[in-house]
C-alpha cells in the first residue's frame, strides 16, 4: 500500500578508499557545496555508514555519497582539504560515531566533553541519564 | 571542546585572549581563544558544546510527533522554520499531500518568522555596536509580530506550532486584520531602521571593507542565509530547491557585493522589504480550505529516508529524518546553519583588529544551541 519514500538524491556507495577520489571528482563537477556529513550505526551487519551530501548550486541538484566501514576500527580519509565545511563535521561524526577520519588537520572533540566514554551515537550506547521512554500502547 | 595546544609564547610578543564562555557579545554560552600580536587577531580558536544537549540521540527515543517541540529549542529565534523543517521531512516520509491552505500558513507564519529573527538581529547587533536606540525600535516591532504568532499558536517565542500533516486549528479571526494593519506600517518602519542603524555612519565606518569572505570560501565553508548571500551569491533555498508555494511567488533574493561586514548587515535589511512583498502576496492568495490532512493516530512511516531543508533566518535548516519502521525515527540529524556559519569565523577575523571580532561575530547571527544541538 505505501510506496518506500524515495529520496531524490542521487545514491552513490563507495569504497573507503574510493572516497576522495569520488568526492574530488564531485567537487570539481560542480558540488560545491558539502550539506552534511554524517553517519549511521548498522550494528546487526557491523558497520559505520557514512553520509556525505552535496550539492550542486549550478545543477541544482543534490547527490548522497555512502561509505561504509567496520564499527571496530573504522576509518576513512578526511575531506577537509576539498571542503572547508568538512573539518567540523568530521570532528563531530567522529567523536559521535567513533570513526577515525585519517589525515584531519586537528582531530580534537569538538562537542562533547572530554571525560565521556564511549560514543554517543551508536546503538548500543549507554549513560546513567540515559532513559528508555516508556512504551506507548497502540490505539 | 578539548583545549586547543597554546602557540608558544616564550619567544614572541603574542599572547592569548580569552572571550567567553560568558561575554555579552557571544550571544549565548561559546567561547573563543584569540592569539593577539598588539592589536592584530593572528589566530582563533572557537570552542563549541557548551550547550550539546545530545538532542540526535534523544529524538532517537521519542515518537515522531513528539520531536516537534524539541526542534523549537535548537533555535529560539526561528521555530518555526524548524518546525517546518522536521515536520515536511516526516510528511515526506508518510507521503502526505499538503492541503494549499496549510501552505499559505505556513508560508506567512515562515516570512513573520523571518522579519522576528531579523528584528531582533538588528536590536542586538545595535547593542554590540554600541547604539541602543535601534534596540527599542525593532523590540517595538517585534511585539506586533509576536502577537500574531501568539493569537495563533498560543506560543510567543517557542511556538511549537507546526504538527505533521497541517496545524491543530485554523487561523483565528483576528490574524488578517492584525496583519494587515503590520504590513501597512512596517514598510516605513524597515526604512527607519536601515537609516537608524545600517546607513549610520559611524556603523558603515567600523563594518565596510571589514571581515570579507569571498564567494568560494563561503560555499566551501558551507555557509547559508545572508552570511552567504553577502558575498555575492544570491543562493537561497526557497529558490535553489524550491518548496511549499514559493515558486508561485514573486520576490528577490538579495546579495551583497563585497561579502563585508555591511553586506551581511544590508542582505538581512533588504531581506525584511523581501518578506513583506511575499506576506502580501499570501494574504492576498489565501486560499479557502482544510487546515489539516488528518492522518493516522500512530504515526509509523515506511521504512525509507528523507532530506527536508527549507530556507531560516540564518540560511539552510535541514532536517535527514532516516526510518526504519516504528514509531520512532532511527536517526534525525540537523542541519543547522550557524553551525557551519560559525566555523568560518577563524579564517574571517585573521589579520583584523581585536575591536572587528564583536563587529563580525554579530553580523554572523549566531544562535548558540543550534551549533551544539
Amino acid at each position: 500500500m505505501q510506496v518506500r519514500p524515495v529520496d531524490p538524491a542521487a545514491q552513490v556507495s563507495i569504497e573507503p578508499s574510493a572516497l576522495r577520489d569520488a568526492l574530488t571528482f564531485l567537487r570539481d563537477e560542480g558540488f560545491d557545496f558539502l550539506v552534511f556529513v554524517t553517519a549511521l550505526d548498522r550494528p546487526a551487519e557491523g558497520v559505520i555508514e557514512l553520509v556525505y551530501r552535496l550539492f550542486s548550486y549550478a545543477a541544482r541538484v543534490p547527490v548522497v555519497v555512502r561509505v561504509r566501514v567496520p564499527r571496530d576500527g573504522g576509518r576513512v580519509p578526511s575531506v577537509c582539504d576539498l571542503y572547508r565545511t568538512a573539518e567540523w563535521h568530521e570532528r563531530e561524526t567522529a567523536e559521535l560515531f567513533g570513526v577515525e577520519f585519517s589525515g584531519h588537520p586537528d582531530p580534537r572533540r569538538l562537542l562533547l566533553p572530554d571525560d565521556l566514554e564511549g560514543y554517543p551515537l551508536r546503538k548500543d550506547f549507554t549513560h546513567p541519564n540515559l532513559k528508555p521512554l516508556p512504551e506507548v500502547s497502540a490505539e | 571542546m578539548s583545549e586547543a595546544p597554546a602557540p608558544d609564547l616564550s619567544t614572541s610578543d603574542e599572547f592569548l585572549l580569552n572571550v567567553g564562555p560568558q561575554h555579552p557579545a557571544t550571544h549565548g554560552v561559546l567561547r573563543v581563544v584569540v592569539t593577539m600580536d598588539g592589536e592584530v587577531v593572528k589566530d582563533l580558536q572557537p570552542h563549541i558544546g557548551y550547550v550539546h544537549r545530545g538532542l540526535e540521540k534523544l529524538f532517537e527515543n521519542r515518537l515522531y510527533e513528539q520531536i516537534i517541540p524539541y526542534t523549537d529549542r535548537t533555535d529560539y529565534l526561528s521555530a518555526i522554520a524548524n518546525n517546518w523543517a522536521y515536520v515536511s521531512a516526516v510528511e515526506r516520509l508518510l507521503g502526505l499531500e499538503i492541503p494549499k491552505k496549510v501552505e499559505y500558513i505556513r508560508v506567512l507564519m515562515a516570512e513573520l518568522n523571518r522579519i522576528n529573527s531579523h528584528l531582533l538581529w538588528l536590536a542586538a547587533y545595535g547593542l554590540d555596536m554600541g547604539a541602543f536606540t535601534p534596540f527599542l525600535y525593532a523590540f517595538r516591532d517585534r511585539e506586533e509580530i509576536t502577537v500574531m504568532v501568539e493569537e495563533a499558536s498560543g506560543g510567543r517565542l517557542t511556538t511549537n506550532y507546526f504538527r505533521i500533516g497541517g496545524f491543530t486549528r485554523d487561523l483565528p479571526a483576528s490574524f488578517f486584520p492584525h496583519l494587515q494593519k503590520f504590513l501597512r506600517r512596517f514598510g516605513r518602519a524597515v526604512d527607519e531602521l536601515d537609516t537608524l542603524l545600517v546607513e549610520n555612519a559611524i556603523f558603515v565606518a567600523r563594518t565596510r571593507g571589514v571581515g570579507v569572505i569571498s564567494r568560494e570560501r563561503a560555499i566551501s565553508y558551507g555557509m547559508t542565509g545572508p552570511c552567504l548571500r553577502a558575498s555575492d551569491a544570491p543562493l537561497d533555498v526557497r529558490r535553489e530547491m524550491p518548496y511549499s508555494i514559493y515558486p508561485s511567488l514573486d520576490f528577490e533574493i538579495p546579495a551583497g557585493r563585497n561579502g563585508d561586514t555591511w553586506d551581511r548587515s544590508w542582505v538581512r535589511i533588504e531581506e525584511m522589504r523581501q518578506s513583506l512583498r511575499i506576506l502580501r502576496q499570501a494574504a492576498e492568495g489565501f486560499p479557502e480550505g482544510e487546515h489539516r490532512v488528518r492522518v493516522p493516530r500512530n504515526l509509523e512511516p515506511p521504512a525509507g529516508e528523507v532530506y527536508s531543508a527549507v530556507e531560516g533566518p540564518r540560511g539552510e535548516v535541514g532536517f535527514w529524518v532516516v526510518s526504519e519502521g516504528g514509531r520512532k525515527p532511527y536517526r534525525v540529524k540537523m542541519r543547522k546553519p550557524s553551525f557551519s556559519n560559525f566555523s568560518a569565523l577563524p579564517e574571517i577575523l585573521r589579520g583584523l583588529k581585536i575591536a572587528d571580532l564583536v563587529a563580525v561575530m554579530g553580523s554572523l547571527d549566531l544562535v548558540v544551541p543550534e551549533i551544539d544541538r
